[in-house]
């Protein structure tokens, strides 16, 4: 027998994860068009009907197979191209323009949906459970009284991952460091029920302009994902003095076994004594770093492996405490175990892991500082301002 | 059905080892709950409630935030009591090859 540590890659599940997912913001589907939307290993159709109401479907006829998404809003209805069968919301065809009668057995797939922070959500459970509203991510407070800017919201396919990969960094706290240039100071999880919370404080890394390095920023980040797909982050920055209230929503829907749609909005609150522009201007200023930082986390993913019995040492966050939480998703509802919903706490210790990041971010000050006194064109280089960075908890 | 698919037993093993081996049992010290606690360090602290003891401590059941969050940060009266408890040397404290 060997001592040499095997990565246990495991296998993806089978199944697509039971809850609310979000499929984007709600006003991107109000044009009585037909929507594609990729998802749950499917194709869904999304469209408003006469009431303004959105409905979900599986984008594939029952008819024929016909791809409803490429078909037309007719009154309430989705209408196929193939041979215009007309699909009500409620997942039952409703008329057939040349057929006598509508065979009673003409019901297709439908998803529940609600409508959060002016986002569309559906809801997915293979078992085919009714939708459960009491688990919906929380309206938020201040969003509908106008008191924050728009959602600036974007999207990005990740090819190669499964979307577990996304929840790990719940508990990644080594990584804000080294993917996303800051120090965590102050880290700890939360996981109870079907919600887990990251709590960070963190401070930009003086040695860095990209990703969220930047000495003058300081954050205060609380990140709850409300089951499987949806995270609230709020953020309370400092930069340079001036404060932001920053809301990101990172949510996702899984598309195939090792693929997903990831999708992020930012919203900022409102300073007093600001107009619109000039916040709507710093809320896009965030949501491109936000954009940034994702694209960070996605560089790793799209190379790694996944590890089903990863090896942590005393500096890392509770991985499978965060991953036996994460599996009540993909269990059937009668399986979840109490472990799995059980309240959990875990405060890292930032401690030694700031002290050796303290001296190697020093030590790279120092380093720079020579190379720029050597360089004859250290004079013209030095006007580089750094953005206002920040980070979230992903 | 099992989702996340394990290959080799071993991986068994380090679940267990990572999510249950050496918790110590800390009794609340202003109410009934009694939870699990470890601590790898004197700033780590990994705390495992059940059913019961959440019913027992009101700081669990008073769900008021008024800003919108989901969460219960912690205890206060708990924490103190695994303060306590580390002090009076109750909790082992450190680490054991990281878990
Ligand atoms: S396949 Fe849709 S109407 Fe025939
Ligand atoms: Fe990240």
């Amino acid at each position: 027998m060997s001592d040499v540590r095997t990565l246990d890659q495991g296998h993806a599940p089978e199944r697509f994860a039971r809850g609310w997912h979000c499929l984007g913001l709600a006003s991107t589907f109000a044009d009585r068009k037909p929507h594609a939307i990729e998802a749950f290993g499917t194709k869904l159709v999304v469209w408003a009907d006469t009431q303004g109401e959105l409905n979900v479907l599986d984008g594939y006829c029952r008819h024929m197979g016909g791809d409803l998404t490429q078909g037309s809003v007719k009154g309430d209805e989705i209408a196929c191209p193939f041979h215009d069968w007309r699909w009500g919301g409620d997942g039952k065809c409703k008329t057939i323009p040349y057929a006598r009668r509508v065979p009673l057995r003409a019901r297709t797939q439908r998803y529940e949906t609600a409508i959060v922070n002016d986002q569309l959500l559906v809801w997915h459970d293979t078992e085919g459970s009714k939708a459960d509203h009491d688990i919906l991510p929380p309206q938020l407070p201040g969003l509908d009284e106008g008191l924050y800017t728009d959602w600036q919201w974007s999207s990005e396919h990740i090819e190669g991952s499964h979307c577990r990969e996304l929840i790990d960094n719940v508990v990644d706290m080594a990584h804000f460091y080294y993917v996303h240039f800051a120090f965590p100071t102050s880290f700890r999880n939360v996981f109870e029920g079907h919600i887990a919370t990251q709590f960070m404080e963190s401070k930009g890394r003086p040695d860095k302009t990209e990703g969220y390095g930047d000495a003058e920023l300081f954050l205060k980040s609380e990140a709850t994902y409300y089951g499987p797909s949806y995270m609230i982050n709020w953020l309370d920055t400092d930069y340079k003095g001036f404060n932001t209230e920053v809301i990101l929503v990172n949510c996702h829907i899984p598309t195939g076994p090792d693929s997903f749609l990831l999708q992020y909005g930012i919203t900022v609150k409102k300073p007093e004594g600001l107009d619109d522009k000039t916040t709507d201007f710093i809320a896009t200023k965030y949501a491109e770093m936000f954009g940034s930082g994702f694209l960070q986390d996605v560089h790793i993913w799209k190379n790694k492996v996944p590890v089903q019995n990863p090896l942590l040492c005393e500096e890392d966050g509770p991985v499978y405490q965060l991953r036996r939480w994460y599996e009540q998703f993909y269990v059937d509802q009668a399986e979840v175990k109490g472990e799995m919903v059980d309240r959990f706490e875990f405060e890292v210790d930032t401690t030694k892991a700031n002290e050796y990041w303290q001296d190697e971010v020093a030590e790279n000050l120092r380093l720079k500082a020579e190379e720029d006194a050597a360089s004859e064109s250290a004079a013209e280089s030095a006007g580089a301002e750094g953005e206002p960075s920040l980070m979230s908890g992903t | 059905m099992a989702s996340f698919v394990p290959t080799s037993a071993d991986t068994l093993e380090d679940q267990r080892l990572y999510t249950r081996a050496r918790l110590t049992e800390v009794a609340c010290l202003d109410c009934l709950a009694c939870v699990g606690v470890k601590k790898n360090s004197e700033h780590h602290t990994s705390v495992q409630w059940d059913d019961e003891a959440k019913r027992h401590c009101p700081e669990m059941s008073r769900r008021d935030r008024l800003d919108g969050r989901a969460v219960t940060p912690a205890c206060p009266r708990l924490v103190a009591s695994i303060e306590a408890a580390a002090r009076d040397g109750r909790i082992p404290i450190g680490a054991e090859d990281g878990y």
